[in-house]
């Protein structure tokens, strides 16, 4: 199967050629293989169609084409070589690589093609993948990388390493101009696992990705491990447990859909234009379900997304590592028709706390936000960190640093709302006004304390406590007290440490309002 | 043969599930109570309480197993 492109230059070739031959006459028969046909034929060894192998479904040029808007598709270097096959015709540089348009916007696509040496990437490979990424970084244009590679190319020794080499740096100057997404459609290993861990999201394929440092036989060789290729670097292993990947699918299309949905939230680069649409109302059941959606009593759990439809625009969202460290969401939503995103806590799971895996979630997507100008929408409602030997030994205190980082330097629209509860350093993670946030408000209903009132109370009244004759009585009488005179928003309020109390079915209109107002320079 | 497992340190707070009880994917076998939050421990799958693996006030580590499941009655 060929491009739609390739097949319209190779038979626009053809199609001179012939009337060349019709014109010249007599004199251009001698000579049947001119200039002409030798590009036609050497296009047509070239695009040749190879049936992909294992459980791939399409060519690297089938999956440019899929990616991108119909035949928006253009190659660019499509004659460059690595080698050449036993026949004589070029075997191709092991990329296909180019630009087209994804919703009309210009993206640069990179794929490797698994039917030269397994993709594995030798110096002429690495060269054409840095040639796109330049061309992307130059122009402005947001890369999606279809990963399908072993790795370095053996054959081609320091050659491969110092190729690879290459494209990591130029992953790493990416980051501060374009959005950088990569698919991982087949086994990757080494170079093409570390590539991806250099860019913003990462995709992969249920039962026919994998990423991993090394593959099943060199793991055994090294420490006796016996693990599958799935165990090792599945997508379940990275999109559930280490969060190497942010999005499982189920196939390949579902992958390029993905990638089309996530850039339809983004703007082309760094500083460029937001992907503003029409404004769409919130859904009207969730809004009429607002106000009740969170349990009054702070220990019971509930659903966050109930708030988050009840606020955002009625549209299409994205999560992005759904199933790791499931206690905060964060996901890509509209809200006013401006594309933003949403961090949250999520009590229905591990009651919404912060430890490490969940920090660093959290961290690397205000962080992407801020990058590219996304507002960020929190809500809150968080127990606090997890503490503990484990969560300290994972280093929970380093991890939880990054999210107060992140926020800092977020320079973007930041609106926070605190839903519920919002205690300790927690509260001051979660986007609070110290860290920067523009606007925040809290519901009426909310707490927000150094500590819950059971602890802040046990630590205040000690004394009184072991003095009294029912000590748990005048611990739920404290803290009862405690509540009511310390923990609710209108100390915060007073204190300018909130802007706002309010109504939970006020929240949209408030932050349509905050955002407006924070975005209004752009058109000024 | 399969777990429900705690996701999370804490305090068995109670336990809700009882053996013989038909459970599908999802449901609550018992509660935990960790950073004053009742936290539900669910059945990864559905089918029988074989066994309660813990007591009430017991404390659990993340993936500690608290209730196991005997799937092949499940159907």
């Amino acid at each position: 199967m060929f491009g739609s492109d390739a097949v319209s230059q190779l038979d626009a070739a053809r199609q001179v050629a012939e009337t060349d031959s019709a014109v010249v006459g007599v004199a251009s028969v001698d000579v049947p293989s001119g200039p002409r046909q030798v590009l036609a034929d050497r296009r047509a060894a070239r695009f040749a169609y190879v049936e992909p192998k294992g459980k791939r479904v399409y060519t690297a040029r089938e999956r440019a084409e899929l990616l991108l808007d119909d035949g928006s598709f253009v190659e660019m270097a499509p004659l460059r070589t690595a080698g050449t096959r036993p026949d004589g015709t070029a075997s191709g540089s092991g990329v296909v690589a180019g630009w087209g348009l994804v919703g009309g916007r210009p993206v640069v696509a990179i794929c490797h093609d698994a039917a030269v040496a397994s993709g594995a990437i030798g110096a002429v490979m690495a060269e054409s993948i840095q040639a796109a990424q330049r061309f992307a970084i130059d122009r402005g244009y947001p890369i999606v990388y279809v990963n399908d590679s072993g790795g370095a190319r053996v054959p081609d020794g320091i050659f491969a390493l110092h190729g690879c080499g290459g494209i990591f740096a130029l992953n790493v100057q990416a980051q501060q101009r374009v959005p950088q997404i990569s698919l991982i459609l087949g086994p990757c290993a080494g170079a093409a696992a570390y590539s991806p861990a250099l860019t913003d999201w990462t995709i992969m394929v249920k039962g026919q990705s994998q990423m991993f440092l090394t593959g099943p036989d060199i793991v055994k060789a090294a420490t006796g491990e016996d693990a599958t290729a799935e165990e090792i670097g599945g997508s379940h292993t990275h999109t559930v447990t280490s969060g190497v990947a942010h999005l499982e699918v189920d196939s390949e299309e579902e992958a390029f859909e993905a990638t089309r949905q996530l850039l339809s939230f983004l703007p082309s680069r760094k500083g460029g234009r937001q992907a503003v649409l029409g404004a769409v109302p919130a859904n009207p059941g969730a809004v009429a379900r607002l106000p009740e959606v969170v349990p009054e009593k702070s220990s019971v759990i509930f659903d966050v997304n109930a708030v988050i439809d009840g606020v955002l625009d009625n549209g299409p969202r994205l999560e992005l590592m759904p199933e790791h460290a499931p206690s905060v969401v964060t996901l890509f939503g509209r809200l006013d028709g401006r594309p933003v995103g949403v961090v949250a806590n999520q009590p229905a799971a591990r009651g919404g706390i912060l430890d490490s895996k969940a920090s660093v979630k959290l961290a690397r997507f205000v962080e992407f936000c801020g990058r590219f100008d996304l507002p960020v929408i929190t809500f809150v409602d968080v127990p606090g960190f997890l503490p503990g030997t484990v969560e300290e030994g994972r280093g929970v205190i380093t991890h939880g640093a990054k999210v107060l980082k992140a926020y800092v330097e977020t320079t973007s629209p930041k609106l926070t709302v605190i839903l519920r509860k919002a205690f300790g350093g927690a509260y001051i993670a979660m986007g609070s006004a110290s860290l920067g946030a523009h606007v925040t408000w809290a519901w009426a209903n909310s707490e927000i304390a150094v500590m819950g009132p059971g602890g802040a109370v046990a630590l205040l009244n000690r004394r009184e406590l072991a003095a009294a004759d029912d000590p748990d009585a005048l611990r739920t009488e404290l803290a009862a007290k405690y509540r009511e005179d310390v923990a609710r928003p209108y100390l915060a309020a007073e204190a300018g440490i909130v802007d706002d109390v309010i109504h939970a079915e006020e929240t949209r209109d408030r932050m349509v309002a905050a955002l407006r107002m924070l975005t209004a320079g752009e058109s000024a | 043969m399969i777990e429900a497992r705690a996701d999370i340190v804490g305090n068995i707070w109670k336990i809700t599930a009882r053996v013989g009880d038909q459970v599908a994917r999802g449901d609550t076998v018992a509660v935990l109570e960790s950073m004053k939050m009742e936290i539900p421990v669910v059945a990864p799958a559905g089918g029988h309480v074989s066994r309660i693996l813990v007591d009430v006030n017991q404390i659990v580590q993340e993936g500690d197993p608290v209730v196991e499941i005997d799937q092949t009655a499940s159907a």
